[in-house]
């Protein structure tokens, strides 16, 4: 350890000794540091846990009930399920919480002072939705499970939408016009932006979650348009809202939230018996082919992670080692023109070890100098990458740089500087100490 | 101390062969002071290299302090050469960015003492050579001679058996010479065997003998009856 320190002050005064030179490698390896690190957080944003504390309890159900005709485009089943299937799946008590949904849009009427009537994209949920998916309120709370069942006009506000209609305000109590029903506000959200929004992946689900929240049930009397994804393989027979709930439609998005490896395989074999059950009445002609997934492989199955990004980062960390091949010759000649050096301490009695481990301590603090620097420079290129692509997030802060993305460039700057330094370490290490010495 | 028998080093191109040692023999007892001379090319210098572990021979038998070298892996030669051997060049070889403590301290690193060993080594061996107020200098800051006492000082540190000195007054004037001269000696009588090879013979009369190379091999051996103190005769062949 004493000799590791030893080794890391020489290197300083190495680095020191040639100021401009240590330039060099240092920006040579930020370069391609910032840039695999931009490309690696733009992956990692998209690919990263949304909910990491409960992502293994949370579930997306399908069921495969596609006509017999053809499967579903994907092979796999629908993505949503019918409001039949949700209903009847809603009757097992083994999720510990669920929640079917949807996204429609509505009209509200707010006070004439605040704001004028406009058409909002409303999501319609259970109770349960909140705590599932760990919901933070600033004001109130959720509704509860009996104004599910009473379908009461209850509402929950994001922290924009209460800003813009009750001025930020605490608005619990005070009440909305929706269509044409008064809604009572129950609880205001802070602020909510998954780097995902993982509970519905069926569109663009890099946009900020819904403002407005109403309870599911309401759904019969007021007759929603839905806003989502409808697809379906079948007419529907009875027309009307009533028949759409009655028909082979899939249009909600169901998640059950199951605590134990045990929770998740009962619930498996639930949903399986329910569509054997189902094939008795006429119903899911297809073989079983249901899916119960975890936050995770739900995301993995939608590719959530865009193929281009992924061949992004392979191109930058190519990028990364061209920067690194390029400095292999400038740092061999920098050792190289200290053989005098070496010779000395190889004749003091330094190990050809440890004069290969001075100069690759010597090229890994210039490679995490050159990290830092290519660190800071990622900020300003994820500045450029969310201002580029705001129309698609909604956003200006989806690309960020989190620890995991610190200790990327940490790691990408230390593996360049090996890349950078063995070769030139390993040929002035195995020089005779004698030949060393000639070269003064 | 040191024994070479029937040493071999060829230096190879692709064009000639250079034989630097042809079958030298030289056998050095504990605490002599030989000087090595011989004109350029007669493998002086590689016959220090090969001595002092810096370079490989390609035939022969060397036993240092009683141990083989030949077949000795770079970890045990390089403990040789820092616990063992201390050298003295003509051109200092002190590292310039370095100052006068931390160049004295540079073998005593490699032996991985304690920090508070270190310092009292250093602090010593700098007093030893009447540089104790100039530790935190730079080479640049000091003249040749003090620099060569300085590089006298690091070998002083490591407290080595053996000292190979290759043109120790090369670099200096008389006045410089005469001083590291004596203190050579001075470390000579204290028992440390001292090698030293030059091209002067003023030098070369401070040693107990003078070897002479030629063409790799020894010429000829002077003894100056008056400087050989009790030593043992010689190895048969050697004289």
């Amino acid at each position: 350890m004493t000799l590791i320190a030893y080794q890391v002050r020489m290197a300083w005064k190495s680095l020191r000794r040639n100021p401009g030179h240590t330039a060099i490698v240092a920006g040579g390896i930020a370069l391609g540091v910032a840039v695999s690190t931009v490309f690696a957080t733009v992956r990692h944003s998209y690919a990263k846990d949304p909910i990491p504390e409960k992502s293994d309890d949370l579930y997306y159900v399908r069921l495969d009930s596609w006509g017999p005709q053809e499967p579903y485009p994907g092979g796999g089943p629908p993505t949503q399920v019918t409001y039949q299937d949700l209903r009847n799946l809603m009757r097992s008590d083994i999720p510990v919480r669920q929640s079917g949904m949807f996204k429609s849009f509505l009209y509200i009427f707010p006070d004439p002072k605040m704001a004028r009537p406009q058409k909002e994209i409303v999501r319609m949920c259970f109770a349960d939705f909140f705590p599932m998916f760990q919901v933070p309120f600033r004001y109130g709370g959720p509704w509860d499970r009996k104004a599910d069942e009473k379908a009461e006009q209850v509402v929950v506000l994001g922290k924009e939408m209460n800003d813009r209609l009750f001025g930020g305000e605490n608005s619990v109590g005070r009440t909305l016009r929706i269509e044409n029903r008064e809604f009572k506000v129950v609880g205001v959200l802070d602020e909510w932006r998954p780097s995902i929004k993982f509970y519905d992946l069926t569109q663009n689900y890099v946009q900020a979650p819904e403002q407005i929240y109403i309870p599911f049930n309401l759904l019969v009397a007021m007759q929603p348009p839905v806003a989502g994804n409808d697809d379906g393989w079948k007419n529907q027979e009875v027309p009307g809202f009533a028949g759409k709930l009655v028909s082979e439609s899939v249009w909600i998005q169901f998640w059950v939230e199951l605590p134990t490896a045990e929770h998740v395989a009962r619930y498996k074999a639930f949903v399986d018996a329910y569509t054997l059950e189902q094939k008795k009445l006429g119903r899911f002609q297809r073989p079983l082919n249901n899916r119960v997934q975890s936050v995770t492989e739900w995301m993995a199955e939608v590719r959530v992670v865009p193929k281009q990004t992924t061949a992004m980062l392979a191109v930058s960390l190519l990028f990364l080692l061209i920067c690194a091949l390029n400095l292999i010759g400038l740092l061999l000649g920098k050792f190289l023109a200290r053989a005098p050096e070496i010779g000395v301490r190889r004749a003091m009695g330094a190990r050809r070890l440890d004069v290969f481990v001075q100069h690759i301590v010597e090229c890994e603090m210039v490679a995490l100098a050159g990290g830092a620097i290519g660190l800071a420079l990622s900020l300003g290129g994820l500045w450029a990458v969310n201002l580029w692509t705001k129309s698609i997030t909604q956003r200006t802060d989806f690309f960020q740089i989190d620890w995991k993305m610190a200790a990327f460039a940490a790691l990408a700057a230390l593996a360049a500087g090996l890349v950078a330094g063995v070769y030139p370490a390993l040929r002035v290490c195995r020089i005779p100490p004698a030949t060393h010495l000639r070269m003064q | 101390m040191l024994r070479m028998t029937n040493i071999k080093k060829v230096y190879r191109t692709d064009l000639v062969e250079t034989h630097a040692l042809a079958d030298l023999s030289i056998h050095v007892k504990p605490g002599e002071f030989v000087a090595v001379m011989g004109p350029s090319g007669s493998g002086k210098t590689t016959f220090l290299n090969v001595a002092g572990l810096l370079d490989t021979f390609d035939a022969g038998e060397y036993l240092l302090d009683g141990v083989n070298v030949h077949q000795l892996g770079d970890g045990e030669m390089s403990r040789i050469r820092n616990q063992k051997i201390g050298f003295v060049f003509q051109s200092f070889n002190l590292i310039p960015e370095l100052d006068v403590f931390d160049n004295v301290d540079v073998p005593l690193r490699y032996r991985r003492l304690p920090a508070g060993e270190r310092k009292e080594r250093i602090q010593r061996a700098l007093e030893q050579v009447g540089l104790g107020s100039r530790m935190r200098h730079l080479p640049s800051q000091l003249s040749g001679g003090q620099q060569q006492r300085v590089a006298i000082a690091r070998v002083l540190a490591g407290d080595p058996k053996l000292i190979l000195a290759d043109e120790p007054t090369g670099n200096l004037d008389s006045l410089m010479t005469h001083e590291i001269l004596d203190l050579l000696e001075r470390i000579n009588e204290e028992g440390t065997t001292i090698i030293m090879v030059t091209h002067s013979a003023e030098c070369a009369s401070h040693a107990h003998r003078q070897i002479h190379l030629r063409d790799g091999k020894v010429a000829e051996v002077d003894e100056p009856p008056s400087l050989v103190r009790g030593r043992e005769p010689l190895a048969p062949g050697l004289q």
